[in-house]
């Protein structure tokens, strides 16, 4: 890696250690070429493997902090499973080609960088939404939904809550496909994210989550809700500005929600939001099938426990019944 | 994505070889560095889980480094110290390195340097990218229960065969078995020992189909006798009395390169099978392939020490959930009593063969008469345990 070349300060009786972290730390694995972006999180750049035949990757940086016992268990955990999910090599979930780290020493603030190699996948759905020069067709919303609740149920399956999905974040194939990407390092990004001042988007993020209270991995389906609706209208369907505002967004779509649906645990009072009634989820989505409504409907229920699951929803009539003509 | 599966010929090329010492002697520091580890562990109360996956990184470590440039002890600190972390049996660094202390002579502590703790540090950085951040790591005892499970017949002939199956998988930790095969195959390979051993024989099993031969047909695919035997015998070889002293004494730091003592000169591919306490003496000729530079294929000593063998060590650590628990068993020198060739495993007529493809279990060797005489002496109360030979003094 880059930067790992700075020697090693220990004069110790493991007599070669710093000789031997310059041997072992192959010369330049990976040539920066550019930054795609800068989340956050940290920075993801476009790199060449330069063991690999030059291939592209998607490097992502992350800083740790380094504790008193060295490596925080969280960020090792998390890394393990994220290794662990890659066996899988699951068709939706973005592939992590390697994981390495800084060099054997530490700079001053005692912080350890570490640098996921990602495959690179030329465009998020956000970009593509963007330049798509019309509505997308009913077949390809609905290979990209499948592909999106797919990836999903994968990681529910492993316990991983996304926690985070937005288009922004899902990779779109030269082929069409969708992927999952940047997930599974909540924990670690927790003890980095208050270095950053990033703003980060609230569109996607669930009632319950927006109240404070409680939350599961209904939160990934309420999100994917959205987005499945974005690739309707290719705009945010609920473009909060500020993590209130994103609620009154919810409750003027939804409906403000009954006193028995809100949350006990919810940090901000129900009477605190005027009593917005209910409106049409069709009049947003003209041309969404009935089917598609449904399932849409399912997924942004405002109590996460009568939200469907990302498994109900791969199983929803939308995508089991006969296929579009 | 890493791979961490090698063959024997790279098991032989090392970076430890390359840097001149013998594979006997690599083999001897990778059994002294697991031992460590197990011992410390087991002294701290982590789990077998925790204590395996430690041993693992260890292993795999000096698949990439030699042992003159990372002495043996503190590595098998590190990686206890990120094995635990990673299994969420969290240990603090000074903490295991105080056990060490307790567990190492003054000498072999010396090579943990004037700040032990920051060295375990650096090192944790260094282990992490040599294991390439794949830290979750799979062992056989998950598997030995699962297919426990499976198995029909006397409830107390089985749970003994587990336990022995488990303390033989604790003891495989000591040998290069896990850069060889999947956690499974071990596993199917140290219960069939076990059932030998322990003269269990499975003739049943849950989830039976016409086309299974053998129980664990029907969990791993295409695993033949020889492979079971090898591993076997890679087990069954640390029982046997060490080749060679086996001191404190550390490759020298700075030593000049020198010709690595085993040649390598081809061995002879097929060892005696006679000697081979698995592998019949039969038609067909085990074929033992010699692993990495131990030493070929002994012929003395028999693998007499086959009877106390599994028993070598008191169990330390890692139970599975079975309550009946053999008494700790006292490590024993192979009874000097025993004839040599002594095919324990075949007293008894091979089960009869399904009708496969091919003959599972070889025809009965022709058994020497003595043989039948000599009970098995598979836990024989012996006097003074011979000194640990891996077992620093206090």
């Amino acid at each position: 890696m880059s930067g790992s070349n700075d020697s090693c300060q220990n004069t110790s009786a493991v007599s070669s250690l710093s000789d031997v972290s310059s041997l072992f730390q192959t010369p330049k694995k990976y040539e920066e070429l550019n930054v795609i972006g800068t989340g956050a999180y940290g920075t993801v750049y476009k790199a060449r493997d330069l063991h690999n035949g030059g291939q592209v990757v998607a490097m992502k940086k992350v800083k740790v902090p380094i504790t008193e016992d060295g490596i925080p268990l969280s960020t090792l955990r998390e890394i393990a499973l994220l290794r662990q999910l890659e066996a899988y090599r699951h068709p939706n979930i973005v592939r992590l080609l390697d994981v390495c780290h800084g060099g054997p020493s530490v700079d001053r603030d005692q912080q350890l960088v570490l640098f996921l190699v990602f495959e690179h996948v030329e465009q998020d759905l956000e970009s593509f939404l963007k330049r798509a020069p019309g509505p997308l067709s009913e077949n390809r919303i609905q290979s990209m939904s499948h592909d999106i609740l797919s990836g999903i149920d994968f990681l529910h399956s492993h316990r991983i809550v996304h926690r985070d999905l937005k288009p922004h974040n899902l990779l779109v194939t030269s082929s069409g496909r969708v992927k999952l990407a940047d997930f599974g390092l909540a924990k670690t990004y927790d003890t980095e994210m208050k270095l950053t001042s990033v703003v980060v988007t609230l569109w996607y993020r669930p009632p319950e989550v927006l109240l404070g209270a409680a939350y599961n991995t209904a939160v990934d389906v309420w999100s994917a809700g959205l987005v499945l609706a974005q690739l309707r209208t290719r705009t945010a369907l609920l473009p909060g500005a500020s993590d209130s505002d994103q609620l009154h967004c919810i409750f003027r779509l939804f409906g403000r929600p009954s006193r028995e649906e809100w949350p006990a645990t919810a940090a901000v009072m129900r009477d605190s939001f005027p009593d917005y009634p209910p409106r049409s989820l069709a009049d947003q989505l003209p041309h969404a099938p009935p089917l598609a409504l449904d399932l849409l409907k399912g997924m942004l229920m405002f109590d996460p426990a009568k939200r469907l699951t990302a498994l109900d929803c791969l199983e929803h009539p939308y995508f089991t019944d006969e296929p579009l003509a | 994505m890493p791979y961490w599966y090698y063959d024997k010929k790279d098991l032989q090329n090392t970076p430890s070889f390359r840097d001149g010492i013998s594979t006997e002697t690599e083999n001897r520091y990778r059994k002294e560095g697991a031992r460590f580890i197990i011992d410390t562990g087991s002294k701290m109360d982590l789990g077998y889980n925790t204590v395996a996956t430690g041993v693992v990184y260890f292993h795999r470590f000096y698949m990439f480094h030699s042992f003159r440039t990372f002495p043996r002890y503190i590595t098998a600190c590190c990686c206890l110290f990120l094995a635990g972390k990673v299994e969420e049996t969290p240990k603090k660094c000074k903490d295991i390195i105080k056990v060490a202390k307790s567990l190492l002579t003054e000498q072999k502590f010396a090579t943990f340097g004037e700040d032990p703790k920051e060295e375990v540090m650096t090192l944790e950085r260094i282990l992490l990218q040599t294991i390439k951040f794949d830290l979750q790591v799979e062992h056989p005892y998950g598997y030995l229960l699962k297919y426990a499970k499976c198995l029909k017949g006397d409830k107390t002939k089985l749970q003994k065969m587990v336990q022995m199956a488990w303390t033989f998988v604790n003891d495989s930790l000591c040998t290069t078995l896990c850069l060889q095969w999947e956690p499974e195959v071990i596993a199917v390979a140290l219960m069939f020992l076990a059932g030998k051993l322990s003269k269990f024989e499975v003739v049943d099993w849950n989830g039976r189909l016409p086309k299974h031969s053998a129980w664990w047909d029907m969990f791993v695919e295409d695993i033949t006798m020889e492979l079971l035997e090898d591993i076997c015998h890679q087990v069954l070889d640390l029982y046997s009395p060490q080749t060679q002293p086996s001191g404190g004494d550390s490759p020298p730091l700075s030593a000049p390169p020198k010709t690595p003592k085993n040649d390598k000169k081809p061995h002879s591919a097929t060892p005696p099978a006679s000697v081979s306490p698995v592998a019949p003496v039969a038609t067909k000729p085990a074929v033992t392939p010699i692993k990495n530079g131990e030493p070929p294929p002994k012929l003395e000593p028999p693998k007499a020490a086959l009877g106390p063998a599994p028993g070598a060590e008191p169990p330390r650590y890692g139970y599975p959930p079975y309550t009946s628990i053999p008494p700790p068993y006292v490590y024993g020198a192979p009874p000097p009593a025993l004839p040599p060739r002594l095919p324990l495993l075949y007293t008894e007529p091979p089960p009869a063969v399904a009708a496969g493809p091919r003959p599972r279990y070889p025809p009965p060797p022709p058994a020497p008469p003595a043989v039948v005489s000599v009970p098995p002496p598979y836990f024989p109360p012996l006097p003074a345990p011979p000194p640990r030979p891996y077992y620093p003094p206090p």
